[in-house]
């Protein structure tokens, strides 16, 4: 699909930072994002390919305003929920059981 | 994470997460242990350093070097780093008249079996765009001039292959060996966006 | 499905190669072949570029047979389809203000590229 992904040869999307160079996760949900992602795809959820389509099919503007694991979040709850593997219902469900058992 | 702002954001970020974690285990569809060895795998195990060692031994070891340009998975795996999801390795090699750059304009794919998690400019919006396109704009960003004669070759990462970049072996390192070889060898190099710089 | 514990976490980064399809399919091109990456413009996943569509390139290596992305991810089964490194000068793609002695290389398969 033509969409914010296909950057090669794109102007405008900001300066270079070469300093910015971490190599490990700057917070602990950034490496379960990541894990789940790879988890997801070993169990047979959904392959390498559909997750890139499902990133790329992230709203443009939200695209370019997601982090990298942001997207992959994204990716992961979006096609999760397309496969039936959970629905938006649980999902919110199991969000304000967290935020009630944390407040 | 500086601001406030941001703090917050990422909180409602890491509840999402941890929302995701759990549900998922209450669906018996994973198991704790197994997402902390792919954590632990991304963070500790997998790191520039496999790469270091890799270009090291190519430069000290003509055989293995011959093997790694003909074909990469094998010869790494040969030193025990195997590709993580079935992907294969294409390492490519500087000289003299040639400058290899990897970028990965669709997404961003990167070497982890040998560099790691790529680092955050590597996945940056202004990398992916203008990498491909002026390359030598990029790697002066980075200190790194590449005369006109030389040709930059750029590698856009958008198949089950990846690649890494066997730099050349800078001046003055003749008589050092492997493990002080990869010493020298930085995660950029390997990317090529840079040189390795003689001891 | 299977559940998704260490056994099967371990044996993950242990299959070098796996993305290969180990079937016989008659590459469409050879080393040496130019070739025009096709105009196309799917609504759905693709791995062609925009920025390398209609350009002329030649192919560097058979890289031998793989899926094609495109149908993986549509869920409409696996196309087992020679995959090549294709050389393009910088030039072909970016124009003439691209230094003359600069290239790119990316990998295409069979169903993106027409001979030139």
């Amino acid at each position: 699909m033509n969409s914010i992904h296909d950057m090669g040869g794109m102007h405008g999307l900001g300066p270079l930072d070469p300093s910015d160079d971490e190599i490990v996760f700057h917070a602990a949900w950034e490496g379960r994002t990541m894990a789940l992602a790879r988890a997801m795809m070993a169990g047979k959820h959904f392959n390498l390919d559909e997750y890139r389509y499902a990133m790329e099919r992230i709203d443009p503007a939200r695209y370019l305003q997601f982090s990298y694991y942001e997207r992959w979040l994204e990716g992961t709850l979006n096609l999760l929920m397309e496969k039936g593997v959970i629905t938006q219902q649980e999902f919110d469900a199991q969000l304000s059981k967290l935020s009630k058992a944390d407040s | 994470m500086s601001s406030d702002a941001s703090d917050g954001a990422d909180a409602k970020t890491a509840l999402r997460v941890r929302a995701l974690e759990s549900l998922l285990l209450e669906k018996g569809l994973i198991e704790t242990d197994a997402i902390e060895e792919l954590v632990d795998m991304f963070e500790n195990r997998l790191g520039p350093w496999n790469g270091a060692k890799v270009v090291a031994r190519a430069w000290t070891d003509p055989a293995f070097k011959q093997r790694l340009l003909q074909d990469g998975t094998a010869a790494l795996a040969e030193m025990g780093f195997d590709t993580i999801q079935g992907e294969e390795m294409v390492i490519v090699e500087n000289s003299p008249g040639v400058h290899n750059v990897i970028v990965c304009t669709l997404c961003s794919c990167f070497p982890w079996a040998v560099l790691g998690l790529p680092p955050v400019w590597y996945k940056s919006a202004p990398y992916r765009a203008e990498a491909a396109r002026d390359p030598r704009g990029v790697l002066r960003e980075f200190g790194t001039e590449i005369d006109g004669d030389t040709e930059v070759r750029v590698w856009d990462s958008n198949a089950e292959l990846r690649y890494m970049v066997l730099p050349e072996r800078p001046a003055g390192s003749d008589n050092m060996d492997a493990a002080a070889l990869a010493e020298l060898v930085t995660r950029d190099s390997m990317i090529g966006v840079s040189k390795v710089a003689p001891p | 499905m299977p559940v998704v514990d260490l056994e099967l976490v371990k044996n993950l980064y242990k299959t070098p190669g796996a993305a290969r399809l180990p079937v016989d399919v008659a590459p469409r091109f050879k080393a040496g072949d130019a070739v025009v990456a096709r105009n196309i413009n799917p609504p759905g996943h693709t791995r062609l570029p925009r920025y390398i569509r209609d350009k002329k390139g030649v192919i560097e290596n058979d890289l031998g047979v793989f899926h094609l992305p495109d149908s993986r991810a549509a869920g409409t089964g696996d196309q087992a389809q020679h995959m090549y490194t294709v050389r393009f000068d910088a030039r072909e793609v970016w124009g003439v203000e691209a230094p003359a002695n600069d290239s790119l290389r990316i990998t295409l398969w069979d169903d993106y590229m027409n001979p030139a």
